[in-house]
C-alpha cells in the first residue's frame, strides 16, 4: 500500500491543496480584505501543469487506481488551461456580480482537482468519487448568484437530474463488479476479454447503466435536457467552465472507460454511441438555429459539439482517439473564450446575453467583437482557425473507419451551425442597435490578457497543429 | 447469547412492553375529549396558527456539519481496530486526513455556522471586521 | 431446547426486568436524592420509605386519560414512545454485565452475562443509542404543537452534536483495546499495574473518560443539558402533548438511557466486572453493578446542582470544546500507542 508511489496524484495535489489554502485564507479574511486568491489558484495549476510536464512518458500509477498515463496527463493539461483561463476570467465577474470570491475558487479549484482525478483514474470506483466531487462543486458554482432566481433554478435542476445520474452510473458500477468482481479498469477488461459473456444480458444493462451515467455528463441527446436551463441560469463564466472542464474529464473517463475496460463488447455499444453521436450533432445544431439568447444558443452547440467527440469515439481507430483529445483542447480554449466574452459584457444587473444586445458591439468594444469572432469562427470550424483543424481530424477519422453516414450527419451540421455563429457575427458589425446602448462593465485588464491569450493559441493551434496533434497521437500510443 | 438473536430479542421485548403498555392505558384509562383538551397546549390560550412552520436553517446547517463528520468517524472505527497493524504510516493517514477536515472545520467556524446566538454572530462579525482593515 | 439455550433466555429476561426495575429504582432515587439535597423528605408515604411510590405512580397513570391533540399525526404520535423506550432497551442489549460463567458447574460451556457477545458490540451501541433521537424528534413533529416542536428540534441538534464527541472518545478506547467487541474491551482492563493500580482505561484515558460522561449527558437530555424539555422555555419540550402512559415511556427511555450509558462507562473504562475479591467467587457483576450505581448517583447529582446551561453555550461547547478535545485526544492516543508498542 506505501510502496506504490504518490507521483500520479502530484497534479491534482497541487489544485487540491491551492483550493484548501483557498479555503483557509476565505476563512481568516475580514470582511472587506481583499486577497488574491485567484492568484493562489494559478500557482496552484501552473503547479500542477509543470507536475504533469515532468510526469509526461513515466506511466506512473499511484495505489493503482490513478494512473498518471499520457491520455491522463493531457486531459490534465488541457483541464490546467480550462483553470488558468477561467481564474482569469473570473476576476471581473466577482467584482461586477459581488460574489464570494474565496468560496467561488475554492469551489473552482476542488471541482478541477475532481477532474483531474476523473481523466487519470483507473477504477470505476475512482471515477465515481470523483465525479461527485466534481459535480458538487459545479451545482453550488451554477446557483452561486443566490439572490437571482434563475441561477437558484439552474444549480437545483442540475443537482437533481444529476444525483439522478450519478445513481445509474453508481448502479452500473456494481453491474460491473459483480459480473467481474472488480472495478479496476484493467481487471475488467481483462476479465472481459478472457471470458465469452456476449450472451449474458447483464453485462449489457451494466453497460446501457454506465453509458446512461456518462451521456448525462457529457450532455448527449437524450440526456441533455438539464443542459440549455443549467447552462442559462449559471453565471456566463461559471457555464463556460462547466461546459469545457466538466465535458473534457467526463470525456477522458469515458473514453478510458469504455475503449479499454470494455473494449471486447464494442460490438454491443458502437451502435448506440452512433445513433447518440448523430442524435446529439442533429439536435444540438437544429435546436440552436432558433435561439435569441446567446447563452442558450452557445449551449445547443456544446451540445452539438460533444456529438462530434462522440464521433471520435465511435472512430476509434489511431487517427480518432488522438482526435478526441485534441478536439477537447480546441473546444475548450474557443468555447471558454466565448463565455469569457459574454461574462465580461453582463453588468450586474443585466446580463446583456440576448443576441440584440450584441447589435454594434463593433463600435463600442471592436476588440471584443473581433475576439469574438475568432472564437465563433473557430466553434463553427472554419479555418485557420483551431475549430477546423479538431473538425477535419474528428471526421477524417470517421471516414477511414467506415463510418461515412456520421461524417456526412456531423458536415451537414457544422454547415448549419456556422449560419447561427456568423449570425451574431453579422449583428456585432453590420447592424446598428435601435434603443438606447445597454449599461456595460468596465472590462478588466485581466480578463483581456486572457482572451488574447486564447486567440493566440486558436491560431497557433490552427495553423501550426502538427506539434500539438504529434502530443495527442503519443498519448494513445501508450495504452488502449 | 452468541450472535444477533439477542438484540432482536431484545427489540421485540422493547417494542412488546411499550405496545403493552399504551394498549392496558387505552383500556383502563376513561374516554371524554372535549375541544379544549384536544387542542395543542399553548399557556392556556387559544392556539395561533400552525406549528409546522419553518424553522430555523441553523438546524439544517448543524445537521449537515453533522453528516460531514459522522462519516469520518464511521471511518475512524475500523482504523482505531486495525491501528496496530498500520503502524505510523496508518497514523499519518489519519493525520491528513484530520488535517484536510480541519480546514472545513475552521471555515464553518470562523464563518460563524457554529455560533448558535445571534449575539455570538454580530460580535464576531464585529471583532473581525475593524481589526483586520487596519 | 437445550439446558444452555433456555439459561441464555433465563439471562435476556433478567436483564429486561432489571432495566425496567432499573427506571423505578432510579425515579424513585432521583427523588429521594433531590429531597435530601434540598433537605426535605422526598416522596414517603407509600410503602416504608416511600419505596413504592414509583408503582403507585404508574398504577395512577394508567388509569388516566390519554390526550392526542387533534391536528397531530396519530400514527407517529403513537410510534414514537414505542420507538423511544425500544431503542432504549436494544441498546443494552450488547452490554455485557458479568463475567462469563458456567454457574458453578451447572452448564458445561460458560455463558456470557449480558444479552449478546458482538464482536462489533460498541458499534451497534453507538448506531442504536443515535436511533434513539428519532423517537423524540418525532414525538416533537406528531404532536403538532410549538413547545413539542422546538423541544424536538432541540433535541436532535443537541444529540447529533453530542454524539461527535461521544463516538470519538469512545474510538480512542477501542484503539487501546484493538477489538469492537464490549466483553473483549473488559477483559483488556483485568489485571494490575505494579501489583496494586487496577488497569482500568480510566487511568489511560483520563480525558476520554471526561469527554464521555459529559456527552453522555448530553446524549440523555439529562441536567445540565435538558434543553429538549427545559420547563422554563418548552413547558415540557417535546413531551408537552403526551399524557398517561405514552407519557410515562420518556422518562422510562431516559432512565434506560441514563443506565446503558453508565453500564457502557464501566464496561469501557472502569474495568467492568474486574475488581478485588468478588471476582474470585464468580461475584464480578456486583463490581459491575456498584460501578453502575456510582456514575448514577453522580448523574443525579449533578442534575440538582448544576444550573441550566443556555442553547448556545451548549452548542458553543460541544462544536468548539468537546469535539476537538476528543479528536486531538485521540490522535495522542493513537501516537502512544504506537510509541509504546514498537
Amino acid at each position: 500500500m506505501f510502496n506504490s508511489s504518490f507521483d500520479a496524484v502530484v497534479p491534482m495535489l497541487c489544485v487540491t491543496l491551492a483550493a484548501l489554502a483557498a479555503m483557509g485564507a476565505e476563512a481568516f479574511r475580514a470582511r472587506d480584505e481583499k486577497m488574491p486568491i485567484g492568484g493562489l489558484g494559478i500557482i496552484g495549476l501552473v503547479g500542477a501543469g509543470v507536475a504533469c510536464a515532468l510526469l509526461w512518458n513515466r506511466n506512473t500509477s499511484s495505489f493503482g487506481v490513478i494512473v498518471a498515463d499520457n491520455f491522463g496527463l493531457f486531459v490534465t493539461m488541457v483541464l490546467v488551461i480550462v483553470g488558468i483561463l477561467t481564474i482569469m476570467f473570473s476576476s471581473q465577474v466577482l467584482e461586477v456580480d459581488n460574489l464570494p470570491r474565496g468560496e467561488y475558487y475554492a469551489l473552482l479549484l476542488f471541482g478541477i482537482a475532481g477532474m483531474m482525478m476523473m481523466a487519470t483514474a483507473n477504477d470505476l470506483l475512482v471515477v465515481f468519487i470523483s465525479l461527485e466531487i466534481l459535480s458538487l462543486a459545479v451545482y453550488v458554482l451554477t446557483g452561486i448568484r443566490r439572490d437571482d432566481p434563475r441561477s437558484t433554478e439552474a444549480a437545483f435542476k442540475y443537482f437533481l437530474l444529476g444525483a439522478f445520474s450519478s445513481a445509474f452510473f453508481l448502479y452500473g458500477i456494481a453491474f460491473t463488479y459483480g459480473l467481474t468482481g472488480s472495478t479496476r479498469l484493467d481487471r475488467i477488461g481483462a476479465f472481459l476479454a478472457a471470458q465469452s459473456m456476449s450472451d449474458n444480458p447483464l453485462i449489457l444493462v451494466a453497460l446501457g447503466l454506465l453509458l446512461v451515467g456518462f451521456a448525462f455528463k457529457i450532455s448527449a441527446v437524450p440526456f441533455h435536457m438539464w443542459t440549455p436551463d443549467a447552462y442559462e441560469g449559471a453565471p456566463a463564466i461559471v457555464t463556460g467552465f462547466m461546459s469545457t472542464g466538466v465535458k473534457a474529464a467526463a470525456f477522458a473517463a469515458f473514453a478510458r472507460v469504455f475503449l479499454s475496460a470494455f473494449e471486447p463488447f464494442s460490438q454491443q455499444w458502437v451502435p448506440v454511441i452512433w445513433v447518440l453521436a448523430a442524435a446529439t450533432m442533429i439536435l444540438g445544431t437544429v435546436v440552436g438555429v432558433a435561439q435569441s439568447n446567446l447563452k442558450r444558443m452557445l449551449a445547443y452547440s456544446s451540445i452539438a459539439h460533444g456529438g462530434y467527440l462522440l464521433v471520435g469515439l465511435v472512430a476509434a481507430n489511431q487517427i480518432g482517439k488522438a482526435a478526441i483529445l485534441f478536439y477537447l483542447l480546441a473546444y475548450a480554449i474557443t468555447n471558454l473564450a466565448a463565455f469569457g466574452v459574454i461574462a465580461m459584457l453582463a453588468s450586474s444587473n443585466d446580463e446583456n446575453e440576448e443576441l440584440r444586445d450584441y447589435k454594434g458591439l463593433w463600435h463600442t468594444h471592436p476588440a471584443l467583437a473581433a475576439m469574438m469572432t475568432v472564437c465563433l469562427l473557430s466553434l463553427g470550424g472554419l479555418p485557420p482557425t483551431v475549430g477546423f483543424v479538431g473538425k477535419w481530424y474528428i471526421f477524417s477519422a470517421a471516414v477511414s473507419s467506415g463510418y461515412y453516414g456520421l461524417a456526412v450527419i456531423g458536415m451537414l451540421t457544422s454547415v448549419v451551425s456556422v449560419f447561427f455563429y456568423l449570425r451574431v457575427v453579422v449583428m456585432m458589425y453590420m447592424s446598428e442597435r435601435e434603443g438606447p446602448e445597454p449599461v456595460r462593465p468596465r472590462i478588466a485588464r485581466m480578463g483581456m490578457v486572457a482572451l488574447t491569450l486564447s486567440v493566440i493559441l486558436i491560431f497557433y493551434l490552427g495553423i501550426l497543429p502538427t506539434r500539438v496533434l504529434d502530443y495527442a497521437a503519443e498519448s494513445i500510443a501508450t495504452i488502449f | 447469547m452468541d450472535g444477533w438473536l439477542g438484540v432482536l430479542i431484545m427489540l421485540v421485548l422493547g417494542v412488546g412492553f411499550a405496545a403493552v403498555m399504551i394498549g392496558l392505558s387505552v383500556l383502563l384509562g376513561p374516554k371524554n375529549p372535549t375541544p379544549e383538551k384536544l387542542a395543542p397546549y399553548e399557556c392556556g390560550m387559544p392556539a395561533v396558527g400552525d406549528a409546522r412552520e419553518r424553522h430555523s436553517v441553523k438546524f439544517y446547517l448543524v445537521a449537515m456539519i453533522f453528516l460531514l463528520f459522522d462519516i469520518e468517524i464511521a471511518f475512524l472505527y475500523p482504523w482505531a481496530v486495525a491501528l496496530r497493524d498500520l503502524g505510523w504510516p496508518g497514523l499519518m493517514q489519519i493525520v491528513t486526513f484530520f488535517m484536510i477536515l480541519s480546514v472545513g472545520y475552521l471555515y464553518v467556524w470562523r464563518k460563524g455556522a457554529l455560533d448558535w446566538a445571534p449575539a455570538a454572530r454580530a460580535r464576531n462579525a464585529l471583532r473581525r471586521g475593524p481589526r483586520k482593515a487596519a | 431446547m437445550d439446558l444452555r439455550f433456555a439459561v441464555q433466555l433465563g439471562i435476556i429476561g433478567l436483564t429486561f426486568f432489571m432495566l425496567i426495575n432499573a427506571s423505578a429504582v432510579l425515579v424513585l432515587a432521583e427523588r429521594k436524592i433531590m429531597g435530601f439535597m434540598q433537605q426535605r423528605y422526598g416522596p414517603y408515604l407509600v410503602g416504608p420509605h416511600g419505596m413504592l411510590q414509583p408503582l403507585a405512580d404508574i398504577v395512577k397513570l394508567l388509569f388516566k386519560e390519554e390526550l392526542r391533540p387533534k391536528a397531530a399525526d396519530k400514527w407517529l404520535f403513537n410510534l414514537a414512545p414505542i420507538l423511544s423506550v425500544a431503542a432504549a432497551f436494544t441498546a443494552f442489549a450488547t452490554v455485557p454485565w458479568g463475567a462469563e460463567t458456567t454457574f458453578f458447574g451447572l452448564l458445561d460451556d460458560p455463558v456470557s452475562l449480558g444479552v449478546a457477545d458482538l464482536n462489533v458490540g460498541v458499534l451497534v451501541i453507538f448506531a442504536v443509542t443515535s436511533m434513539g433521537v428519532y423517537g423524540i424528534v418525532l414525538a416533537g413533529w406528531a404532536s403538532n404543537s410549538k413547545y413539542s416542536l422546538l423541544g424536538g428540534l432541540r433535541a436532535s441538534a443537541q444529540m447529533i452534536s453530542y454524539e461527535l464527541s461521544y463516538a470519538t472518545a469512545l474510538a480512542a478506547v477501542i484503539l487501546l483495546a484493538g477489538s469492537l467487541s464490549v466483553r473483549e474491551v473488559v477483559d483488556a482492563q483485568s489485571g494490575y499495574w505494579l501489583g496494586f493500580i487496577p488497569r482500568w482505561y480510566v487511568f489511560l484515558q483520563p480525558v476520554g473518560f471526561i469527554i464521555y460522561v459529559i456527552a453522555g449527558v448530553a446524549e440523555t437530555n439529562r441536567a445540565p443539558f435538558d434543553f429538549p424539555e427545559a420547563e422554563q422555555e418548552l413547558v415540557a419540550g417535546y413531551n408537552t402533548e403526551y399524557s398517561a402512559v405514552r407519557f410515562a415511556l420518556f422518562p422510562q427511555a431516559e432512565y434506560i438511557n441514563m443506565a446503558t450509558m453508565s453500564a457502557v462507562a464501566t464496561d469501557l473504562y472502569l474495568g467492568g466486572w474486574h475488581g478485588p475479591f468478588l471476582e474470585q467467587y464468580g461475584l464480578g457483576w456486583l463490581w459491575f453493578l456498584m460501578k453502575v450505581g456510582l456514575i448514577l448517583f453522580t448523574y443525579i447529582w449533578v442534575r440538582w446542582t448544576v444550573p441550566r446551561y443556555r442553547y448556545d453555550q451548549l452548542m458553543n461547547f460541544g462544536w468548539k470544546w468537546l469535539f476537538p478535545a476528543a479528536v486531538i485526544n485521540l490522535i495522542v492516543t493513537a501516537a502512544l500507542v504506537l510509541y509504546f508498542n514498537a
